[in-house]
C-alpha cells in the first residue's frame, strides 16, 4: 500500500489562495520631475538638448544617451507630433476584452528627437496609420496631478 | 551601512515630502493574487489541520516518519507508504529572536520562530513555527512545546490554525 492517491473531484484538489501585498512608489527623478510639473502647471512638453548629438530628449532625460554628457539645455517642444508606430489593443491587463479597442502609439513631438508612448483618441480605423498628424489632448488643469495621465490622449489633427 | 560612509548620491526624500507634495510620484498595487496547488500530500496535510490534527508520513524501507507529508521519499526515491497521525506536541530544535516584521517594521517584542521537531516524527524531523506565551530570554533548544489550536470553528485548513506552539506545563 502507497500513499499516492490521484484526485478524482475538483473540491479535492486544494488550492492555497493567497495575495502578496505590494504597492510601489515611483518618483520622476530630476528630469522627469521637471517634465510633469511643466505639464502639470503649463500643459506643455519640455525636453533636454544635447547640443553636441543634436538631439532632443522628450521625455528629458539628464545624461545624453549617446555622448553620456549631462544636459541642462531645456527646450519646449510642441504639443503636436507625428505617430512612428503603433498598436490597437483588444484585451485589458487582467487579460479580459475591451470594449472598445485601444489603440498605443509612439509618437515624436515636433522639434524632438526621442518619442514618448501614449494612447491615441477619437481615430478613424481607416486613418489610422505611421505618419499621421496628432496633437496631445490635456486634462483640465483642476484635474491635473502631475502624471502621465494628465495627457488624456493624442488626437489626429484635422 | 558602513560607518566610512558618511555622503550620499542623489536626492534622499522624506515621507513628510511626499505628504506635502514637494514633489511628484505615481503610486501603484499591483494585483498579486495567486493561488498554488497544494497538491495531494500537503492538501491533505491542511485538511487534517482543519480538523486539529498533524499529519506525516512514513517510509517503511528508512523507517523514516516525516512532517510535512510528501508523497515520495526523498532518500529512498520511492512513493512513502502510510499517513501517520502526529501528535501537536514536540521539541524545539532551532529558534530565532527576530525584532523585524516581515514588512521590515522594526517590533519591541520579538517574534520567535522556531523549529519545532513533532513527537511522532523520526528525531531532526519537525516543521516551522512560531512560539509564543514565553519569555524570549527562557526559549532555549530542547524545550518542550504544545500547539496552542485556534478554536474548531475558525479553523480554514492552514498552517496558522495553530496559533503558535507554548511551553508544555510539567
Amino acid at each position: 500500500m502507497s500513499v499516492l492517491g490521484k484526485v478524482d473531484t475538483n473540491k479535492d484538489a486544494r488550492a492555497w489562495c493567497g495575495e502578496i501585498p505590494l504597492q510601489s512608489r515611483y518618483t520622476y527623478g530630476l528630469a522627469g520631475e521637471n517634465f510633469f510639473r511643466e505639464i502639470l502647471e503649463n500643459a506643455r512638453f519640455m525636453g533636454t538638448r544635447c547640443s553636441k548629438c543634436h538631439f532632443t530628449y522628450v521625455p528629458p532625460t539628464i545624461y545624453c544617451e549617446r555622448c553620456l554628457s549631462k544636459l541642462e539645455e531645456w527646450v519646449e517642444v510642441s504639443t503636436e507630433g507625428v505617430v512612428q508606430s503603433f498598436t490597437v489593443l483588444l484585451v485589458a491587463p487582467d487579460g479580459s476584452p475591451l470594449d472598445e479597442p485601444e489603440v498605443l502609439a509612439l509618437v515624436q513631438l515636433d522639434g524632438a528627437d526621442s518619442m514618448l508612448v501614449h494612447r491615441l483618441g477619437k481615430v478613424d480605423w481607416d486613418e489610422l496609420a505611421i505618419g499621421m498628424r496628432v496633437k496631445a489632448v490635456f486634462k483640465p488643469p483642476r484635474k491635473r496631478e502631475g502624471s502621465i495621465s494628465d495627457i488624456v490622449h493624442f488626437v489626429p489633427v484635422s | 551601512m558602513s560607518s566610512k560612509i558618511k555622503e550620499y548620491p542623489g536626492t534622499g526624500l522624506r515621507e513628510s515630502d511626499f505628504r506635502e507634495k514637494k514633489v511628484l510620484f505615481t503610486e501603484w498595487k499591483p494585483n498579486a493574487r495567486y493561488a498554488w496547488d497544494a497538491g495531494i500530500a500537503i492538501g491533505r496535510y491542511l485538511a487534517e489541520l482543519k480538523e486539529g490534527r498533524i499529519l506525516g508520513v512514513r517510509c517503511r524501507q528508512c523507517r523514516r516518519t516525516v512532517v510535512p507529508p510528501r508523497l515520495f521519499c526523498e532518500w529512498c526515491f520511492r512513493p512513502m507508504d502510510e499517513w501517520v497521525h502526529l501528535q501537536d506536541h514536540g521539541v524545539v530544535n532551532t529558534f530565532s529572536l527576530c525584532y523585524v516584521r516581515w514588512d521590515m517594521e522594526r517590533i519591541a517584542e520579538p517574534l520567535i520562530p522556531a523549529v519545532i521537531e513533532i513527537a511522532g516524527a523520526s528525531p531532526g524531523i519537525g516543521i516551522m513555527h512560531l512560539l509564543g506565551e514565553v519569555d524570549p530570554q527562557k526559549v532555549e533548544m530542547g524545550m518542550k512545546v504544545q500547539a496552542v489550536w485556534k478554536p474548531a470553528a475558525e479553523r480554514v485548513g492552514a498552517i496558522t490554525d495553530i496559533r503558535y506552539f507554548r511551553p508544555m506545563k510539567s
